[in-house]
C-alpha cells in the first residue's frame, strides 16, 4: 500500500491537491514548496516536470513551463531536487507531465528513480490505455507506482470501466473537455455528468481537476468526488512577489 | 485479424492446433453437437500457452454450469451460442472474455444487438440456422455494412480454404477476426493442421503483404499509435471506427473522384523533363502537383478530409499550416462547402508566407497566430490540437501531413496516394513498365512523398527517395533533416523520430522553406527510414535555392522552395542512362516569389 492508498483509506472528503511545475519560478523551490503545502494543510501533491510542447495545457502552465525549462529544469535535475523530499515531506506525490522526456529518460530508469525519491503515482496524461498496457504497467507496477488515468465528459462507461479496473489509488476527473487553466462553469450538462460517475459505483475514489479556482468551486467539485484539484491558479501565485509567504493563506482560503 | 479455432476436443490434436498459435481455441460444450467436448480432461489444456485465449462454446447452459466450467478448465473467455440475454452477458462481463453469437441473414435485426453492446466484448456473426450452434455455410457477408455499433466481430460459418482470401477483403471497422471450425476438419472435432497451417499462411500473408503499411492498432513497426490525452480520445476513436468505412463507400469515392477531377483538374501531368533529362543522363519526370487547384498536393487530402468531415456531421473546421498551403487549401475546400474554418499559423510563418495568409483571409477563413513555442508549425498544431480538445463534438480537424494520431497518418497516405496511383499509370504510356528506377520527394511532415511512394512501397525494385531540409547545414545548428538529427521518441500524437534535447524537449527545427520547417516525420517514414525502405538525404537553403532557379530557367516552372529541395537532390544521384526517375513536384512557387527575389537579388 503506497501513501496514496493510505491517504484515501483514511480520508474519503475534501481532499485538496495542488499541482505545480518543477523549477517554476526558480530551480531549488520544488521542496520548499511541497513542505509549504503540506504544512497549510494540502492532501497531496502534483509535482509537474516540464515540456516544450505541452498540448494539454492553457497558457498559465505553458509559461510555468517555459520558464522552467529556461532555469534548466529537467528530469535529472528533479530527481535532484527530490533526493531530500521525504526527509521533509510525509504526504503522497505524484509526478505529471508528458511522455517524451520519460521516453528519453527510460521509462524503466524513471519508474526506479522515483520510486526512489519516494514518489508514489505518475499522471502522463499522454500515454495511452492501450501503450500503458502493453508497454509499460510492469515497470509502474514492479515499482510501486500508480499510474494516474484520466476521464472526461466524453469518456464512454465502458472506457471508464476499464479505467477503473486498471487503476490502483484514484481516477482523476476532468470538469470538462478542456485544457488546463479555464474556470469551472457548473452547468447542467457536468453536473449531469457527475451524477453518472457518481452511479457507476467505481472501486477508485474520483478527484476532480483542470478549472478548480476558488473554495467556491473547490466545495461544489467535493459534492460529487472525494476531492479536487487545484493547478493553474497556484501556478499564478507562484509568479507573484513573496509567494512563499502567500501559500498557507492560499490553503485556507481554498478550504476553510 | 485475429483467428480463432473451434470444435476442438482431442488432446494431441489441441496440442497440434495451439502450436500454429491462433489467438482463440474454442471447446464446445453442448451435448447435441458431434463436436461435444465433455469428456475433455482439463489437463489436455495445461499445454495451451497464456498467449492463447481459452474459450467455453455453450448453448443455454446455466450460469452455475458455465462457473463450474471455467473453473474446471481454466477458461478466459466464453461464448454463448443460444438464446442468452444481455443480463445472462452481463453476470459474466469483466471475470471472463464474453463472446455472443448471433445467426445472421437478410431479415437479421442489428437494433436488438444494442442491449448486448455494454454486456459482452465481442460479437460473432454465423449463418442463422434452425438449430443451434455452427451452420459451416457463409451467409452474405455484404450485410456487416448495416453493423454500426463498437463492438468488435468474429466472423464465422462456412469460412475455408477456398474462401478466406476473401475474408481478407472486409474492411469493415470492427472486423475483428475469423472463426475456423467445420470446413478445416478430418472428422467432426478432429482438425486438419495441414489444411490450417495454409489457412493461418493466407491470413499473415496479409500482414506480409503490408510490410509497410499500418497495422490494426495504428503502427508501422516500432512508430506510430495514438499518444493522446483522454480529452482527445473520443474525437480521434471516431474518426478511427469511421474512416475506413465512410473512404470505401461508393458515394464518397464517386464525390471525391468527381472534385479531384473536375475542380483540383487531375489527374495531373506526367511531364517528361526533357532539358532536365539531358543534363542528368536520364529519363526526368515531373509528376505536377504544382498545377493543382491551389498549388500544391496539399488540396487532395483538404478535399478528402472534408467529405469526411462532412459525413460525420462536423460544423467547424480547424487546420494548422506552416508554408499556408495546407491552410489555403482546407480555406478552399471549406468556402465549397460552407463550413466554417479556423487556421492556427506560427506567426513568424505569418510574416514569411504573408501572401498565403490573405488568401486564406479571403476565402473566409480566420487565421489565429500561434505565438507560443518557435512560432512555427510544431506550435500551430499544438494550438489546433488545443482548440480541439475544447471543441470536441462539432469540430473536424484536418491534419495537413502524414502525422498525427492513428489513423490521420495512415488516412492521409491514402487520399495522397492518388499521386502515385496516377504516376504508374501515366508511366506504362511513357516507358512500357509502370516501375521506375527511383522516386523523389521533398519531406516536411511527409504527406506529398507518402503519397509519391504509396504504390511503389511492395515494389522493392524502387528506390525511395526522401530529402529533407538541412537548413543551413545538417551540423550548423539551424537544421531540419529529422532522420539526420532526430532519435525515436513522441511527437504529437505518435511515435516517431524527431529532433529533440537530451532530455526530451523537441528543438525548434530551422529551414527557410516555412512547409519542410518541422522538427519531427509522419510514423510511416519513420519506419521506412528506419527498414531502410527509403533513402533519407537531406539539402541546404543554399542548395534548395540554386535548383529552383534551375527549374525555371531550364524547364520554365518555378517550383515551391519545399519541392527545390527534392530536386536540388538530383545533382547529387549518379544514373545509368536509361534509368527513369520521378520527382513530386509538390508544390509552385508563387508564394515564394520574395523569398527567390531576394535571394537571388531580381
Ligand atoms: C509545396 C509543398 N511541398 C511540400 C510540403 C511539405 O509537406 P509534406 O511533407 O507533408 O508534403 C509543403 C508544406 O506546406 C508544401 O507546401
Amino acid at each position: 500500500m503506497n501513501r496514496l492508498n493510505k491517504l484515501f483509506a483514511s480520508k474519503t472528503n475534501n481532499l485538496l491537491s495542488i499541482y505545480f511545475t518543477a523549477g517554476y519560478p526558480a530551480l531549488n523551490t520544488t521542496v520548499d514548496i511541497a513542505e509549504a503545502l503540506e504544512k497549510s494543510g494540502a492532501d497531496f501533491l502534483e509535482i509537474g516536470f516540464p515540456y516544450s510542447d505541452p498540448v494539454a495545457d492553457g497558457p498559465t502552465v505553458q509559461h510555468s513551463s517555459e520558464v522552467a525549462l529556461e532555469n534548466g529544469m529537467s528530469l535529472k535535475v528533479l530527481f535532484e531536487e527530490l533526493a531530500e523530499l521525504r526527509s521533509r515531506v510525509n504526504i503522497p506525490i505524484l509526478l505529471m507531465g508528458y511522455l517524451n522526456p520519460i521516453v528519453q529518460y527510460g521509462i524503466e530508469r524513471f519508474c526506479k528513480k522515483a520510486a526512489e525519491v519516494g514518489v508514489d503515482g505518475i499522471i502522463v496524461p499522454d500515454l495511452p490505455i492501450y501503450e500503458y498496457e502493453t508497454l509499460y504497467s510492469s515497470h509502474f507496477i514492479d515499482n510501486g507506482l500508480s499510474n494516474i488515468f484520466l476521464v472526461t465528459p466524453q469518456t464512454s462507461e465502458e472506457r471508464i470501466r476499464k479505467i477503473d479496473g486498471l487503476s490502483n489509488s484514484f481516477i482523476y476527473l476532468l470538469s470538462s473537455s478542456t485544457i488546463t487553466g479555464y474556470n469551472l462553469k457548473l452547468s447542467d450538462s457536468v453536473e449531469e455528468y457527475y451524477k453518472r460517475i457518481v452511479a457507476m459505483k467505481l472501486k477508485n475514489p474520483t478527484i476532480i481537476g483542470f478549472g478548480i479556482t476558488d473554495s467556491s468551486s473547490f466545495a461544489k467539485a467535493c459534492n460529487y468526488a472525494n476531492g479536487a484539484i487545484i493547478g493553474s491558479r497556484f501556478v499564478k501565485l507562484l509568479g507573484e512577489d513573496g509567494y512563499m509567504d502567500k501559500i498557507d493563506g492560499f490553503i485556507k482560503g481554498i478550504r476553510p | 485479424m485475429k483467428i480463432k479455432v473451434c470444435g476442438l476436443k482431442h488432446p494431441e490434436n489441441i496440442e497440434a492446433v495451439a502450436a500454429l498459435q491462433p489467438d482463440y481455441v474454442g471447446f464446445i460444450f453442448y451435448d447435441k453437437t458431434p463436436r461435444y467436448a465433455a469428456g475433455l480432461s482439463a489437463d489436455a489444456l495445461q499445454g495451451v500457452p497464456a498467449s492463447i485465449q481459452k474459450t467455453g462454446v455453450f448453448v443455454n447452459e446455466s450460469v452455475e454450469n458455465i462457473d463450474k466450467l471455467i473453473a474446471e478448465y481454466g477458461f478466459n473467455a466464453i461464448q454463448l451460442h443460444g438464446d442468452e440475454s444481455p443480463e445472462f452477458c452481463a453476470a459474466f462481463k469483466g471475470r471472463v472474455t464474453v463472446i455472443k453469437a448471433f445467426g445472421l441473414n437478410e431479415e437479421f435485426d442489428f437494433e436488438q444487438l444494442k442491449d448486448y453492446a455494454n454486456n459482452v466484448d465481442f460479437f460473432l456473426f454465423d449463418t442463422k440456422t434452425k438449430i443451434y450452434g455452427g451452420s459451416g455455410k457463409t451467409f452474405d457477408w455484404a450485410i456487416l455494412d448495416q453493423y454500426k455499433l463498437d463492438v468488435p466481430f468474429f466472423l464465422s460459418g462456412g469460412i475455408g480454404s477456398e474462401n478466406i482470401a476473401e475474408v481478407k477483403n472486409i474492411t469493415h471497422p470492427q472486423f475483428y477476426g475469423v472463426d475456423l471450425n467445420s470446413r478445416f476438419e478430418i472428422e467432426p472435432g478432429l482438425k486438419n493442421i495441414e489444411k490450417l497451417k495454409d489457412a493461418f499462411n493466407i491470413v499473415k500473408n496479409k500482414i506480409q503483404q503490408m510490410k509497410y503499411g499500418v497495422n490494426e492498432q495504428g503502427y508501422y513497426g516500432d512508430f506510430g499509435g495514438a499518444y493522446i490525452p483522454e480529452m482527445l480520445y473520443p474525437n480521434v476513436e471516431e474518426l478511427r471506427q469511421q474512416y475506413l468505412t465512410i473512404i470505401n463507400d461508393d458515394g464518397f469515392k464517386a464525390e471525391f473522384d468527381d472534385l479531384l477531377k473536375n475542380y483540383v483538374g487531375r489527374p495531373s501531368p506526367l511531364y517528361y523533363a526533357k532539358r532536365y533529362s539531358e543534363k542528368y543522363g536520364a529519363n526526368i519526370f515531373f509528376k505536377r502537383e504544382d498545377l493543382n487547384h491551389t498549388g500544391s498536393h496539399k488540396i487532395n487530402n483538404a478535399i478528402g478530409q472534408i467529405l469526411l468531415a462532412k459525413r460525420l456531421g462536423k460544423k467547424r473546421i480547424i487546420a494548422e499550416t506552416g508554408a499556408g498551403q495546407h491552410g489555403v487549401a482546407t480555406a478552399t475546400v471549406c468556402a465549397l462547402m460552407g463550413i466554417e474554418c479556423v487556421v492556427y499559423m506560427g506567426e513568424i510563418d505569418m510574416a514569411r508566407q504573408a501572401p498565403n495568409v490573405s488568401r486564406m483571409k479571403m476565402l473566409g477563413a480566420k487565421v489565429v497566430p500561434a505565438t507560443s513555442g518557435s512560432k512555427t508549425l510544431k506550435d500551430a498544431t499544438n494550438e489546433a490540437l488545443r482548440d480541439w480538445i475544447g471543441n470536441p463534438v462539432d469540430t473536424h480537424y484536418i491534419i495537413g501531413s502524414v502525422v498525427g494520431p492513428y489513423p490521420y497518418p495512415d488516412m492521409v497516405a491514402r487520399f495522397q496516394s492518388i499521386i502515385s496511383a496516377e504516376t504508374k499509370k501515366q508511366l506504362v504510356e511513357y516507358t512500357g513498365s509502370e516501375l521506375p528506377q527511383y522516386v523523389l520527394a521533398c519531406v516536411g511532415g511527409g504527406s506529398n512523398a507518402m503519397g509519391m511512394f504509396y504504390h511503389f512501397l511492395d515494389d522493392e525494385s524502387v528506390k525511395l527517395v526522401a530529402v529533407e531540409a538541412a537548413g543551413k547545414g545538417v551540423n550548423s545548428g539551424e537544421s531540419a533533416a529529422t532522420t539526420a538529427l532526430g532519435n525515436e521518441g513522441v511527437l504529437h500524437g505518435s511515435r516517431t523520430i524527431l529532433m529533440q534535447t537530451e532530455d526530451g524537449q523537441v528543438v525548434e527545427p530551422y529551414s527557410i522553406s516555412a512547409g519542410l520547417d518541422y522538427p519531427g516525420i509522419g510514423p510511416q517514414h519513420a519506419h521506412l527510414f528506419k527498414s531502410h525502405r527509403g533513402e533519407y538525404v537531406s539539402i541546404t537553403d543554399d542548395e534548395a535555392l540554386q535548383a529552383g532557379l534551375l527549374c525555371c530557367q531550364l524547364e520554365g516552372i518555378i517550383p515551391a522552395i519545399e519541392t527545390a529541395h527534392a530536386l536540388a537532390q538530383l545533382e547529387k544521384m549518379k544514373f545509368e542512362a536509361n534509368d527513369n526517375v520521378v520527382i513530386c513536384i509538390s508544390g509552385r512557387g508563387d508564394k515564394d516569389l520574395d523569398t527567390y527575389i531576394k535571394y537571388f537579388n531580381y
